[in-house]
């Protein structure tokens, strides 16, 4: 059971903005999909570091990011 | 070095790992990415055992992604954390013994100048205050001294944080490190003025707040070094294990300390901000054109 990052991509989809994406320390870690406007999490390889809902929310206001717990193999 | 080293021979595409067939078909071999770019395609550096909330590892991150030629770069790195993000990234990375790295780059610059003399063969340092203002500290100084045309990138934890928390000569003064309980008693090391009092012909200090910028400097560094001399990038990247900083607030404590001792500073000589101008007014050009094409 581990703390990742999850993104809300209905709430994300209304900002064209990817400031997440170019904040997360991990490689390819947050992505950003063209088709939906949106950016996107590879679960395996967030460490829940936190860094991109400091972006989302305490930065920009727009609370589309939370830490959530997965099982491994979810 | 060079794209043919990278190419996947016809027929082995399905033998070959996920991670590096997508790092052939979507990464930055061969092609200019924009570091804005980022999310949107197979970056040069994979998963790596650094901390969570490591600005170190984001400052590398973005490092691999300003990169102008990756295919024709070396990288060189020392003990030290940094060591843990270079080793897992598609640039050849050499590993040098404590603090030798500058010695080695001038030998290896010198070697590929000899053996590739029409091409630009890159060569980056990149190690910590430890590795460069330290225990190497006399062979990044006689590297500047002789004008080696390498990059040195200083990525500045202001401790040994893989070894428990010594003080380093890059730790503020008067700060209380875990293998330092009476603080520290000397002032920090300024590296950004013995770099141009030592020869070099680039030198910017920069805090990670901003990764255009960040991005704009490396690349000035690199293109610098070509030409004319040693470049230097003195970068802070705060240790959140040792300084105790909650992961969330890492990148509030890189903009806290841009507003102090970190301000952005950037001093070039004239011959070499003639040269950049030019290279980046070109690149402009380039853009325009593609735009209305």
């Amino acid at each position: 059971m581990y703390f990742v990052a999850h993104v809300h991509e209905n709430e994300c989809a209304k900002y064209n903005c990817k400031q997440c994406v170019l904040f997360c320390p991990e490689p390819n870690c947050l992505n950003y999909k063209e088709s939906g406007h949106t950016a996107w999490v590879w679960t395996d390889r967030c460490k829940g570091c936190e860094i991109c809902v400091y972006v989302c929310s305490d930065l920009l206001k727009r609370n589309c990011i939370e830490m959530v717990m997965v099982k491994a193999g979810d | 070095m060079g794209l043919e080293y990278v190419r996947i021979s016809p027929g082995f595409e399905k033998y070959m790992p996920r991670d590096y067939v997508d790092l052939v078909k979507f990464g930055q071999f061969g092609r200019e990415v924009d570091v804005m770019q980022l999310g949107q395609f197979k970056e040069l550096v994979e998963e790596h055992p650094m901390c969570a909330g490591c600005y170190m590892a984001y400052f590398i991150r973005i490092f691999y992604a300003a990169l102008p030629k990756p295919e024709d770069t070396i990288v060189l790195g020392t003990a030290g954390c940094a060591r843990l993000a270079l080793s897992q990234a598609a640039v050849p990375f050499i590993y040098g013994n404590y603090g030798d790295t500058n010695a080695v780059a001038s030998g290896l610059k010198r070697a590929l100048s000899i053996r590739f003399p029409d091409k630009d063969k890159d060569v980056v340092v990149i190690a910590g205050d430890g590795g460069l203002m330290d225990i190497g500290f006399g062979m990044t100084m006689h590297s500047w001294f002789r004008k080696e045309k390498f990059t040195t990138i200083m990525v500045d934890n202001e401790v040994y944080g893989n070894t428990g928390g010594q003080e380093s000569g890059m730790s503020p003064k008067g700060v209380q490190l875990k293998m330092a309980p009476l603080g520290k008693k000397f002032e920090k090391i300024n590296a950004v003025q013995l770099a141009i009092d030592s020869g070099c012909v680039y030198v910017a200090k920069i805090s990670p707040t901003n990764p255009k910028r960040i991005a704009k400097v490396i690349r000035r560094a690199i293109f610098a070094a070509r030409k004319f001399g040693p470049t230097f990038i003195h970068a802070y990247t705060s240790c959140n294990i040792e300084y105790s900083i909650p992961t969330r607030e890492v990148l509030a404590d890189a903009r806290k300390r841009e507003k102090e001792d970190f301000k952005f500073f950037e001093w070039m000589t004239d011959e070499v901000k003639e040269f950049l101008e030019e290279i980046e007014r070109k690149e402009k050009e380039k853009k325009k054109q593609e735009v209305k094409s």
